[in-house]
């Protein structure tokens, strides 16, 4: 993505309000439509029946078809865009109309049909407001469901002014005024009408169509034909499906309880010269349902919260974050809609925080069909060799980093952090101030101290302890800390010397033969040594051991069987660590045990990648003995994303920025985090801020609170 | 459940007022009305009859009618929705176009929720011919320009609903 691009909209004032102001609201709006209805249950099912549906659709598009004739409509199917615009502009053409009036269809945006009916003389009005606005700004939707979220009164107020020739002030009720006022005569005067439809029921050959403006069922009434668009993944079997479509969908785009308007249309109504068409739209819709891999995105009920919750998305919006459909599944979808050339820079701006996957109506993976997309995009060039050659090999790559410890001493400032670092002289990281790779990483020292580490006088349950990368070489100290209060907390700790990375920058950067070599070469390392657990102190590692090594390894029985006992077997630290609470494992040391307050950072990958929030609560609550001041948006990403950091180190401060707020606001002096990542990047904010507030890994609290005395 | 359909159709904007006799509730429709031009879906015969001395927009000039009036076929207290039939053009110009919508409603036809409602849409979509429902719920609303919260776009600005109770 154009860097200029990016800093635009970072730099736009109003965007930034607008998108963060929307952040904020929608998650109570939400929160309070879904009262009363189990959100899980209902998405569960949802997710179930488009599942089943995908999985015929030919058949589904067939009985649909049978069903909207039967009831008098006439139903296209149409392979490409062109074939949809063409169908189109042929009905048109047969009414002898030059004009199309046009309620909201994403399905209308993805086929272009504006520019491609007005190159044939066929003027179109868009009719919903946020779509109007676009149409006379020429721009295309920045929000599924609000498409013009990014534009201002100040705009609207311009943009009708110069469409209705009087001049109009920027005060909304008056422009909501002018937009009724133009555009009913094009409702009266349209000769026909265009509509999408939320959902299209097979058994029935009825559609429905949610709007709140109430255009949609002028668009529907007034001309004597009506055309609707219609992906053809929106056909559900029967009403039960439709209507728990209906229930979820409102909610979730804007946390109504339901729209102004729900209508359900079935075949033409009123009598002579009425007709309603019925464009089925394939464009690679039919043969995306029977990719095994990613048909899911097709269960997609275009609610768009994906983009309402996106921690990327508030910062830059959807003219960035996505292409013709914007948010997460807008990445996903584009490559199949519009071709992979759309989607190879979009792909790259996830920074992979799962927050989209909690909200999805669907419960699409969309963060992982993202990552799984990366794998068929171009690479940058070197990624070959970083991935390839260097990571595959352990000794090579922990040769590396050891001779960056070397490199970066002259680059190191007051504290030791490093100010300018040398390996990514852009003027981006100029100001980044990073913690240094420490002088001996955790595996050295650990190899000096194993002489005076007691042996233990009874059997205890044994932890193999799975480092990662980052805490072994910039924050050995954090791995000190784990073993000690491993072993207070009774378990017997022992460190693997031969694990290394595990796979998921080279997964994350579309390098997947590479991440299964490391899944392999991990798993053999973790599976070689007798244990009860494995522990890690980075969920990131432990979301790649447990759930991409399984997926990895699929197709490959044997390997597929190890990741599946390496799995059951791997925890976070805080689920070891919480299990002892309140037992008589515990060896209670006279530490740092005066009462204080912390913060609570919940680390994407631990809560939506583990599923774990509530054991570190208990950690922090039940043995270090603090109060918990939960911030907002305790569960928001910090910004760090691994390589994102570096790749888009703008936006990564961008979203840091919100999380500043946040604990600034709490008036906590610590920050506690389960994640080596969230410590630096949380860590380079805090201190750039001049804050005084630290930010310490649940381990190395509880190491000095079960510190000997 | 008529409080909690209240409730919730008062929360998006609707008036809502309550009535024990459909005479009741035709008495305070006409004085709602007060000599405006109104428009009307088909209406059960006893309302008809009831509303005949109202003054009404000619058929090819709804666009002009300042009242719509419908009556309608049930209700959702947890969204304070209304369900109308509307297979005529005509019926739905006249909940469409004028700013104003009175709807009235029998307590009875109220529903839980839109599940609920279920059978009732799937009769009306398993008939012969071609169909138009409409779910209404509040007035006509946008949020397109700075998501603030505007009311009366393309539909009725004002949605009153008039239920009868008794009977």
């Amino acid at each position: 993505m154009a860097r200029d691009v990016i800093n635009q909209k970072i730099n736009d004032a109003f965007l930034r309000k607008a998108l963060k102001n929307f952040a904020a609201a929608y998650p109570v709006a939400r929160a309070k439509a879904f009262e009363g209805i189990d959100f899980e249950e209902l998405r569960g099912r949802i997710a179930a029946f488009k599942k089943e549906g995908l999985g015929q659709l030919p058949e589904l598009v067939e009985e649909f078809r049978a069903s909207a004739e039967q009831a008098g409509a006439t139903v296209h199917l149409c392979t490409t865009p062109e074939d949809a615009n063409r169908t189109i502009l042929d009905i048109i053409r047969s009414k002898g109309a030059d004009f199309l009036v046009k309620s909201k269809a994403m399905t209308s945006e993805e086929i272009e049909l504006n520019h491609y009916l007005e190159k044939h003389d066929i003027r179109c009005l868009e009719t919903d407001l946020g779509e109007w606005i676009i149409q006379l700004a020429g721009e295309r939707p920045s929000h599924m469901v609000m498409p013009a979220i990014h534009k201002n009164r100040e705009d609207v107020a311009e943009l009708f002014s110069r469409e209705t020739g009087k001049e109009c002030p920027p005060d909304i009720p008056y422009l909501v005024q002018v937009a009724r006022e133009t555009l009913r005569s094009g409702f009266l005067t349209g000769q026909v009408g265009l509509s999408g439809a939320n959902v299209a029921i097979a058994d029935s050959g009825a559609i429905g169509i949610i709007t709140n403006e109430g255009n949609g069922r002028l668009v529907t009434t007034l001309p004597q034909t009506h055309i609707a668009l219609i992906g053809v993944e929106k056909i559900v079997p029967s009403l039960a499906e439709a209507l728990d479509v209906i229930e979820i969908l409102p909610k979730n785009a804007t946390g109504q309880k339901i729209t102004s308007y729900v209508s359900f249309i079935k075949g033409p109504t009123g009598g002579e010269g009425r007709e309603l068409h019925i464009v089925l739209l394939d464009n690679g819709r039919l043969k995306l349902a029977a990719d095994p891999d990613f048909s899911e995105a097709l269960a997609c009920v275009k609610c768009g919260a994906c983009a309402n919750v996106c921690p990327i998305y508030e910062i830059v919006g959807g003219h960035v974050f996505g292409h013709i459909y914007v948010g997460g599944i807008g990445l996903v979808l584009t490559p199949f809609f519009h071709g992979f050339d759309k989607a190879e820079e979009i792909l790259k701006l996830c920074i992979g925080c799962r927050k989209c996957n909690e909200v999805c109506a669907a419960k699409i993976d969309i963060e992982g069909l993202i990552v799984d997309l990366r794998d068929k995009i171009k690479k940058p060039v070197g990624q070959k060799f970083l991935f390839g050659t260097l990571m595959k090999n352990r000794k090579l790559f922990h040769t590396a980093l050891r001779a960056a410890y070397i490199a970066q001493k002259p680059f190191q400032g007051k504290g030791g952090r490093i100010r300018h670092l040398p390996l990514i002289l852009n003027r981006e990281t100029a100001n980044r101030s990073l913690p240094p790779i420490a002088e001996k990483p955790f595996r050295d020292l650990i190899l000096e101290q194993s002489e005076s580490r007691v042996p233990s006088p009874q059997p205890r349950e044994k932890v193999l302890f799975y480092s990662g990368c980052l805490a072994d070489f910039v924050y050995p100290e954090m791995c000190q800390d784990t073993v000690e209060s491993m072993e207070a907390l009774g378990y017997e700790v022992s460190f693997p010397q031969k694990q290394t990375c595990c796979g998921i920058p080279a997964r994350y950067s579309g390098e997947m033969e590479v991440a299964r070599d490391m899944a392999r070469i991990n798993m053999e390392v973790l599976l070689e040594e007798e244990a009860d657990f494995v522990v890690t102190i980075c969920p990131t590692c432990t979301m790649s051991i447990k759930h991409d090594f399984p997926k990895l390894l699929a197709g490959e029985p044997a390997w597929r069987e190890k990741a599946e006992l390496l799995a059951s077997k791997t925890f976070n630290f805080s689920e070891l660590a919480a299990r002892k609470a309140g037992t008589g494992d515990i060896r209670m040391g006279s530490g740092n045990g005066e009462m204080q307050t912390v913060t609570y950072h919940d680390a994407c990958h631990l809560k939506r990648g583990c599923g774990v929030h509530e054991e570190p609560r208990k950690v922090l609550r039940e043995l270090v003995g603090v109060e918990i001041a939960e911030m907002t948006d305790c569960d928001k990403c910090c910004g760090f994303g691994g390589s994102y950091a570096i790749k888009y180190p703008e936006i990564s401060q961008e979203v840091l920025k919100n999380k500043m707020e946040n604990i600034a606001a709490t008036g906590a002096k610590t920050v506690a985090v389960d994640c080596p990542g969230c410590k630096l990047q949380v860590e380079e904010g805090l201190e750039a801020g001049g804050t005084g507030i630290t930010v310490e890994h649940s381990a190395s609290l509880l190491a000095r609170r079960l510190k000997k005395g | 459940m008529v409080g909690q359909f209240a409730t919730a159709a008062e929360a998006v904007g609707a008036t809502v007022k309550r009535f024990t006799t459909l005479s009741e509730a035709i008495t305070s429709l006409r004085e709602l009305v007060s000599g405006r031009s109104v428009a009307a879906s088909s209406l059960p015969d006893s309302v008809h009859s009831l509303i005949a001395p109202l003054h009404f927009a000619s058929r090819n000039m709804l666009d002009q009618a300042e009242v719509g009036i419908s009556f309608a076929q049930a209700g959702i207290a947890a969204t304070g929705s209304v369900l109308l039939e509307l297979s005529a053009p005509t019926e739905r110009s006249a909940t469409a176009l004028p700013p104003v919508h009175v709807v009235l409603l029998r307590a009875s036809t109220i529903v839980p929720n839109l599940a609920a409602l279920r059978d009732t849409l799937q009769a009306a979509l398993s008939a012969n011919g071609g169909r138009y429902l409409s779910l209404i719920t509040g007035p006509s609303r946008t949020a397109d320009i700075e998501r603030v919260l505007t009311i009366g776009v393309h539909g009725p600005k004002e949605l009153y609903l008039l239920i009868i109770e008794g009977e």
